[in-house]
């Protein structure tokens, strides 16, 4: 490639009242991103969009897609790639994954207490109806022992910086956390296409991931088994997540089977093979909770192994995650993150929650109803986006129907400051040129029995429509290859 | 008909009593079921009141009878054909002594305040959680929310006896009205029920006023004239500080006596529902359930 006459960042638009992950509030290029700019920049945006159409292709060609649901047909999409990589430096690193690691295992503390004593709640440190109001809390799930005392195996923690430059966490996915094959497949892809810019970081590896998930999972075996037999369990090829489930059995050295590919006999799990029934010892399941076993959940369900609950609960097979998750990657619980941190591991949280005001404590009801214009207002008990109201998207009117709202039925809601995603430069077709874009970062935490480990690496999820802060996949969001880096 | 339960609890002997129980299961289909799984909740607990002699149970097509347990810890029959069948039959048979008990035999606490305060604490509710929360089956409709309302004055038993009688007295009882679809808003509207719903309405009331209340699902031996089908029986336990769960037949509206013999109990029933099965088919089906209580009494 030659000396370019339009070099890559001449049309970058910089919104100042956004945090840029590559430029500091001066203008100048972040440190740490100064080589990488440099060898983009000695290229022309011609050849840097012609590249990423190659790497683009690729990914279609090895079927690295996921489905869309809901049109007329649904069908398949890759996910929206550039490359050009984000960077994560050794420091901040640090504070993500130790945060990532202390926000999982305070999860599984809280998930063994709320299926055992429920001390926390007895308390009166959360409350009452965080359990008795969430259809995830299984029952069935009650005093029993998941083998290691892991509920959480795999957690996805969803975190954002905002334009004080700090991380905040959005979200801990701890049910089916799904997208890590999406890192390894952008840091491929981007090895692929431009090999050179690797000799310039030293940056951490993501391929990892398979091995070190295979190995944990092997520490939370049933007892008495000496080489346990794993599994990942998939809905079948019509999953979204399909690709990754194929991937992460392949890369495991595992099989891949769905529900009717297993069975239950005297309580334990067998594989149909064509050398005869295989003892399965450990079963990651990308099923969700109610359909894993039709004689115990969902009767409808063809997706499960009837009696599979049975040889679980018997202590004969290992699920993860395990089943009843979910009470715990709940909103309302994610509200009392700080306490939960505190309370199970006596530590201060690494990673900060967006605050939230509960509009029943009398001095915080007095702070929001002052500032309506600069919060989000939620109400605590709907789901799916409704009656949410953003401070600064209101009319004056508006403003004043929302203060009586909380004022009639304070208990009902909760407030947060708005957001800001951190924006990073995103090659975006339509202009043929880079634009700032709003990124998160999803981490990978996987926990065994005494162990645990976070991928380096982890989704940088871009929402490609300008001022757009959803970034999922299924709402036309795209990715990143995301560096950590060496100290 | 609350003399009638007096008059029962003093007639009973303090006797074991020998029962015999019979549950078949008859499933036809009209073309060849290549796979299926089915299991039965439909062995007796064994508890302080009932002991087991034998358990005998069989399929008609020779498949193995797996003896397992559910998510709750009760005992389970899986059955999974290796071949293909259009017929099956189940046939199940219990042999046990039940003990016997007098419902009423017990000191109801002096001070009734204290056990409303009880059921109000903090502890109290954590610990009862599952069977104070509404469900599926036990959920009231919202304009319907005053139903029955505790008097405080009188205690938590007499309460929940007057409810019993309640649910007994707004419900005619009425086979094949209702089915296990049916909500409790229906069941209100129309007024007719069996024991499920029932037992559904005593529940999601006696939640209601902060007790704990669970599904029970069982046999009832009918020689004494009580409303039920020869199909599993439903009842209600209820949870009163100081006593523990304490029985409660609204189908009939007496206590849970000699005659009723639990298998399980839960949330409602979706918790105990006696079988659940998977069966991949084509066509229609047909299923028959019967059950037979018989006793004997033992010296």
């Amino acid at each position: 490639m030659g000396k370019a006459e339009h070099p890559i960042f001449s049309f970058y638009n910089k919104n100042p009242d956004l945090y840029d992950e590559i430029y500091t509030k001066g203008g100048d290029i972040k440190e740490v991103y100064q080589k990488l700019f440099d060898i983009y920049g000695g290229h022309s945006i011609k050849e840097f969009a012609d590249l990423n159409k190659k790497a683009r292709a690729s990914f279609f060609n090895q079927g690295i897609t996921f489905q869309v649901y809901g049109e007329k047909e649904s069908h398949e999409k890759i996910f929206p790639f550039d490359l050009f990589p984000r960077i994560i430096d050794a420091n901040e690193w640090d504070i993500i994954e130790r945060g990532s690691i202390q926000r999982s295992k305070a999860l599984n503390l809280f998930l063994w207490d709320v299926y055992h004593e429920k001390k926390i709640i007895k308390q009166g440190i959360v409350p009452l109806d965080l359990i008795s109001s969430s259809n995830n809390y299984l029952h069935q799930m009650m005093d029993l022992d998941p083998p290691g005392g892991i509920y959480n195996h795999i957690s996805g923690t969803d975190v954002i910086k905002h334009t004080d430059g700090k991380f905040y966490v959005l979200e801990d996915n701890i049910r089916c956390p799904s997208g890590v094959s999406y890192v390894i497949c952008n840091r491929t892809a981007l090895k692929r296409a431009l090999f050179g810019v690797f000799n310039h970081y030293q940056t951490h590896t993501v391929t990892n991931y398979a091995e070190n998930l295979l190995d944990l999972l092997e520490t939370v075996k049933p007892k008495g088994v000496d080489n346990p037999v794993c599994v990942v369990i998939t809905p079948g090829m019509f999953n979204s997540a399909f690709y990754e489930h194929s991937y992460l059995a392949k890369t495991m050295g595992v099989e891949l089977v769905e529900g009717k590919d297993l069975f239950v006999e005297n309580d334990f799990v067998y594989m149909k093979t064509i050398r005869g029934p295989l003892k399965v010892d450990v079963i990651y399941r990308r099923v969700d909770d109610l359909f894993i076993d039709p004689l115990e959940f969902k009767p409808n369900s063809s997706l499960g192994v009837p009696g599979l609950f049975a040889a679980y609960k018997k202590g004969n097979v290992t699920l993860a995650n395990a089943p009843g998750t979910g009470v715990a990657d709940d909103k309302a619980v994610y509200t009392y993150m700080p306490q939960i941190i505190k309370y199970y591991l006596d530590e201060e949280p690494i990673l900060s929650n967006v605050h939230t005001y509960h509009c029943s404590r009398p001095d915080e009801l007095k702070y929001v109803l002052e500032h309506v214009h600069e919060l989000v207002v939620k109400p605590v008990d709907e789901a799916g986006g409704y009656g949410i109201s953003i401070g600064n998207r209101l009319t004056k009117n508006e403003i004043e129907k929302v203060k009586k709202q909380i004022k009639e039925n304070p208990r009902k809601y909760v407030a947060q400051p708005i957001m800001s995603l951190s924006v990073h430069p995103t090659y975006i077709d339509e202009s043929e040129s880079f634009e700032q874009r709003h990124i998160d970062l999803r981490t990978f935490t996987v926990l065994g029995k005494d162990k645990e480990f976070v991928l380096k690496g982890g989704l940088t999820r871009v929402a490609l429509e300008k001022g757009n802060l959803v970034v999922n996949s299924s709402q036309g969001g795209g990715s990143k290859d995301t560096w950590v880096l060496k100290k | 008909m609350l003399e009638h339960s007096f008059n029962l609890a003093a007639c009973i002997k303090p006797m074991s009593l020998e029962y015999f129980i019979t549950y078949k299961a008859e499933n036809h289909y009209e073309s060849m079921v290549n796979d299926a799984h089915w299991q039965f909740l439909i062995i007796p607990e064994h508890n302080i009141n009932q002991e087991f002699i034998t358990v005998d149970f069989k399929n008609s097509i020779d498949a193995y009878n797996e003896h397992s347990i559910n998510g709750y810890g009760f005992k389970t029959i899986r059955v999974q054909p290796k071949s293909k069948f259009k017929h099956i039959t189940f046939e199940a048979s219990f042999k046990l002594i039940k003990n016997n008990v007098n419902p009423f035999d017990f000191e109801p606490n002096s001070d009734i305040a204290i056990d409303y305060q009880k059921v109000m604490e903090l502890d109290f509710k954590v610990d009862f959680e599952p069977f104070l929360r509404q469900t599926h089956y036990t959920s009231i409709p919202t304009e319907t929310k005053t139903l029955f309302s505790f008097d405080t004055h009188k205690s938590i038993f007499e309460n929940l006896q007057a409810l019993n009688q309640w649910v007994f007295e707004k419900i005619y009882y009425a086979p094949e009205v209702t089915d296990v679809y049916t909500t409790l808003d229906q069941i209100i509207k129309h007024r007719q029920g069996v024991c499920q719903d029932f037992t559904h309405l005593f529940c999601a009331l006696a939640r209601q006023n902060h007790i704990p209340a669970r599904y029970i699902s069982g046999y009832l031996h009918q020689g004494n004239g009580y409303f039920g089908d020869s199909q599993m029986h439903a009842w209600a336990e209820a949870y009163i500080p100081n006593l523990g769960w304490i029985g409660f037949d609204p189908t009939n509206n007496i206590l849970a006596n000699n005659s009723h013999i639990k298998v399980a109990h839960g949330k409602d029933y979706n918790d105990c529902s006696p079988l659940r099965g998977v069966v991949y088919a084509s066509g229609s089906n047909e299923t028959k359930h019967s059950v037979l209580v018989s006793h004997q009494q033992q010296q």
